[in-house]
């Protein structure tokens, strides 16, 4: 399901699937399975930005983390093109030749405070990755540090100093800059700025931007907030209940979303002016439970849009528009309504 | 008391509140001079980014500062039947004062499950609190909470009043924190960051709860966020906070759409929206949010202000002043007003 025109992608996930086993009793028998992530698939071109959006428990930090192989997936696949050209399926891979591949791919944390630890100073930090893999020597790795902290804007005098030193901001800097020291292919940010104040997160967004513009890079952004995903994605997926709901290219997915789910989100999201109190579409219930999803489609529940068919049926994630990947029934009859920019 | 006079003051008024920690690294001025007024059925917003002293003003309020922090100076106004009550001045552990607390004030947190006891079930909190503040014996009690979970939505209300709060979903618990708030009909709802913990489609649910209960009770809110959406949506009257200070206060249309204060325009031009073409840079506030021991002197915002004035600005501090109709900034832009 590649983009016509589009090169091979960077890439490729496939059917994934992570189950997570609920244990009981003293045998600590299995009785169950959290479906965390249930058949996802998509794809992340070269250069560009993926978003994964979704409400907590979509399943959207279990996909990140099968991408990194942090956790070790159920099924499916997830090819990933080297540096050498050569695609491999993380999914698979022995641990031994994990660890070449994850120079490649590294990751941007949530939380700058509890991601930094606060016995080392910025220069350990940010060179720990280059000491993991035998990069350099003292000297060089010093240089490569203070090119780094420049790059992200914090002044390399700094390097000696300690986290505690810095604000959020700043943390979330050095949190940037360690993850770009091995020049990854992939950068895996999961909720970049949900920790960091209003002021700063512009900031950040803002450096990611820049980053990616000036050093080619890959994202795949994990996030909640669909006003921050607006603003770095090409691309976004929605995730419910460890399932892609719809997929499409940004502009496409605000102003026109084919997916009832979509709608409910975007339309739940505060507008930060006080001449557009709309009518807002307000969900009733909650997120299905992974362990006991409902019936057909996992959103009939809670979907106003919902026939017969959604209860029996699961759909499947079909092309609806060029780019544009829906999974409901009723995709092609309804008219949803998006952000008017 | 004239009805039409008690009808148009403020229900609670605060006047040059002050609040400090003392630490032995020195003294933080949390809250260093704020004026807040609160009328019935209205909902007076608190925006700020962290260490603004938001939620040290909330706090403040209801007198549960806790040490080494202490109310230092200022008057809290609490109106109501003909009396005027000054917060400042009672006693924090006084029976007025816990009469206040949860009778007349009720607080929601931002996280419902620290706020509520892990070993006792959400029913037995409830009705320890309702008797607390009314004469009802604890079968009465128990049928007013179960009431009151019905009135918020929790679903089979009599089972849900038996359950522990690890047992509830996030937004069942913010409900049930609702619950118990209201559960002695205050006149005053203090709601800290009550939807940040929550996802967009259950902070759309309490949000739109609270609209419906304020207008059923015409009950007063002070909604506290670092949220701009939630406050546009939320707010009749909005107060932006600033290193412990109101830097500009007005009706909500105002302050998105006309506001004076360099900080407020700033903070409102470097907001994600979901409105913004895809793929665009924001607008941002250079540096960041100095440590409350280093406050800049004069006007605290002046080292990342656009219009800053050299030799005015960081000499001596503006007064919060009219700007407009109900609205009040404190800037040298609009004035030569010094605190």
């Amino acid at each position: 399901m590649t983009v016509p025109g589009s090169g091979a992608p960077l890439l490729e996930v496939k059917s994934l699937q992570k189950l997570f086993p609920i244990r009981r009793g003293f045998l600590r028998r299995v009785v169950g399975h959290v479906r965390a992530v249930d058949g996802v698939t998509f794809h992340v071109e070269r250069g560009e930005t993926l978003a994964l959006v979704g409400e907590s428990g979509c399943g959207k930090t279990t996909t990140s983390r099968c991408v990194l192989r942090a956790v070790t997936p159920t099924a499916g696949q997830i090819l990933f093109r080297t540096a050498e050209d050569v695609v491999l399926d993380v999914a698979t891979l022995p641990k031994s030749q994990l660890r070449p591949l994850r120079r490649q791919m590294q990751m941007i944390f949530q939380d700058p405070f509890s991601s930094l630890n606060p016995r080392r100073t910025l220069l350990d930090i940010v060179a720990e990755p280059l000491v993991a893999n035998g990069v350099g020597n003292r000297a060089e790795r010093t240089e490569r540090v203070a090119e780094l902290l420049r790059l992200v804007g914090l002044r390399p005098e700094y390097m000696r100093r300690y986290p505690h030193a810095f604000s959020g901001g700043q943390r979330q800097r050095i949190g940037i800059a360690r993850a770009l020291a091995l020049n990854p292919r992939l950068v895996v940010a999961d909720e970049p700025v949900s920790a960091l104040d209003v002021s700063v997160q512009a900031q950040i967004l803002n450096l990611m931007l820049d980053l990616q513009q000036q050093l080619g890079l890959t994202y795949l952004f994990v996030a909640h907030d669909l006003s921050v995903v607006k603003h770095v994605s090409d691309r976004v997926a929605v995730m419910y209940v460890g399932r892609i709901v719809e997929m499409a290219e940004t502009a496409p997915l605000f102003t026109a979303p084919r997916h009832p789910y979509t709608e409910a989100l975007l339309s739940a999201v505060p507008k930060p002016d006080p001449r557009l109190r709309a009518q807002r579409i307000v969900l009733e219930g909650e997120v299905a439970d992974a362990a006991h999803p409902p019936s057909g489609c996992y959103f009939h529940p809670r979907c106003s849009y919902a026939v017969e068919r959604c209860r029996v049926e699961t759909p499947a994630l079909e092309h609806v528009a060029p780019g544009h990947f829906v999974a409901c029934h009723r995709a092609r009859e309804l008219s949803l309504r998006g952000i008017q920019a | 008391m004239p009805v039409l006079a008690s009808d148009t003051r403020p229900i609670l008024e605060v006047r040059d509140l002050r609040t400090y920690f003392f630490q032995d690294e020195g003294t933080v001025k949390a809250v260093d001079g704020a004026d807040l007024s609160v009328y019935a059925g209205k909902t007076l917003g608190i925006v700020g980014e962290s260490g603004c002293g938001k939620s040290v003003t909330a706090r403040s309020i209801l007198r549960i500062v806790e040490r080494p922090g202490r109310l230092v100076s200022g008057e809290i106004l609490l109106r109501g039947n003909g009396t005027e009550q000054d917060l400042a001045r009672l006693d924090e552990e006084s029976r007025e004062m816990r009469r206040v607390r949860g009778g007349d004030i009720a607080l929601i947190f931002q996280e419902p499950m620290t706020s509520f006891s892990p070993v006792h079930t959400v029913g037995s909190q409830m009705i320890e609190t309702i008797r607390l503040h009314q004469s009802l014996d604890k079968r009465a009690a128990r049928e007013k909470a179960i009431e009151m979970f019905r009135l918020v939505g929790i679903p089979r209300p009599e089972r849900r009043v038996d359950e522990y709060a690890f047992q509830l979903s996030g937004g069942l618990r913010q409900r049930a924190m609702i619950a118990l708030a209201l559960s002695c009909a205050p006149r005053i709802l203090i709601a800290d960051e009550p939807t940040t913990a929550l996802d967009v489609t259950t902070q759309a649910q309490i949000l739109a709860l609270l609209r419906i209960l304020q207008q059923r009770e015409r009950m007063a809110i002070i909604l506290i966020t670092h949220n701009l959406g939630v406050v546009a949506e939320m707010c009749d009257e909005v107060a932006v906070m600033y290193l412990g200070r109101v830097v500009e206060q007005g009706p909500v249309d105002a302050i998105f759409h006309a506001p004076k204060h360099p900080y407020t325009r700033a903070l409102l031009r470097s907001i994600p929206s979901i409105q913004a073409p895809v793929r665009t840079r924001l607008p941002t506030i250079a540096g960041s949010i100095p440590h409350p021991y280093n406050r800049p002197p004069g006007c605290a915002f002046h080292p990342r202000c656009p219009d800053f004035m050299p030799e005015r600005c960081d000499r001596a501090e503006p007064a919060l002043d009219r700007v407009g109709e109900d609205q009040r900034a404190a800037c040298f832009l609009y004035g030569d007003a010094v605190r």
